[in-house]
């Protein structure tokens, strides 16, 4: 079963991310080195299926379709809109499992080495079609 | 460059979802496959997922000895991703085209106008100056 882990820790206002800027450059090469390590270990277990980090919230849009069809963007959110920041897809046994993982990355490092306790959330790949169609 | 296409709603928005007729959501998943398959012709398609419903979502994070605490309870107005795709294109311009056609999916309401889509860039997800 696909399990996608989820890291929802941006927000619209960017506080996360004013956050990490006040990280100093070791603090965020441990956190990274933690993520990569992470992914390698999942690599190596033949878990991974996929993993991607997300541009930073000032360059997020909304896009919908005017009545032309062309694209109108929209750049504005509320305050409080999480934003994925980055995600894992790991292939696993159970639920159990991916919620496993989802602990080891909740508790990355962040600032001084203190762990985050991030909330990941967890959501299940489907293959195919919702199987009520 | 890559962007990642976000489809996105609350838990009322998927109830509404489930409320299409069969011939809406099919009119509705043919549009997606083509959108996919001309991607894919394109050159453009790097991939595309769809997740299972929210009541089955778990938030989870670590507790002190490191073994997953999961909760299931979200605030109401939480949008959750239904779906993704992620494309390979020269310019945010051309992800935002993209956008723009799959927000004009053909939908069960006729009053609901078009969908919005969130259009972000794939990278290391970490602010530059940092790394």
């Amino acid at each position: 079963m696909k399990y996608m882990l989820m890291m929802n820790t941006m927000t619209a206002s960017g506080a996360t991310y004013a956050g990490v800027a006040g990280w100093t450059q070791e603090d965020v090469a441990a956190h990274i080195a933690f993520m990569k390590n992470l992914t390698e270990s999942l690599a190596e277990s033949g878990e991974l299926v996929d993993t991607n980090g997300l541009g930073l919230p000032d360059q997020a849009r909304i896009v919908r379709a005017g009545q032309d069809g062309a694209p109108i963007t929209d750049g504005i959110f509320p305050e409080t809109k999480e934003l994925l920041a980055g995600y894992w897809i790991v292939d696993v046994e159970s639920p159990e499992r991916a919620y496993q993982i989802a602990a080891r990355a909740s508790a990355s490092p962040g600032p001084g080495g203190m762990t985050l306790n991030m909330p990941i959330e967890v959501r299940q790949v489907m293959s195919g079609p919702p199987e009520q169609l | 460059m890559k962007y990642m296409l976000l489809m996105q709603g609350t838990k009322a928005d998927f109830e509404w979802y489930a409320k299409w007729s069969k011939e809406d959501l099919m009119a509705n998943m043919n549009f997606m496959r083509t959108l996919s398959k001309e991607l894919k012709d394109a050159g453009q398609f790097v991939e595309t997922r769809g997740l299972a419903w929210p009541s089955e979502a778990k938030l989870v994070r670590a507790g002190k000895d490191g073994a997953p605490i999961t909760d299931g309870v979200f605030p109401e107005s939480k949008e959750f991703l239904a779906g993704y795709w992620i494309v390979e294109v020269a310019s945010a311009e051309e992800a935002y085209k993209i956008a723009a056609r799959l927000s004009a999916a053909p939908g069960g309401g006729k009053d609901r106008g078009t969908m919005p889509i969130e259009v972000r860039p794939v990278t290391s997800g970490m602010p530059e100056e940092k790394l």
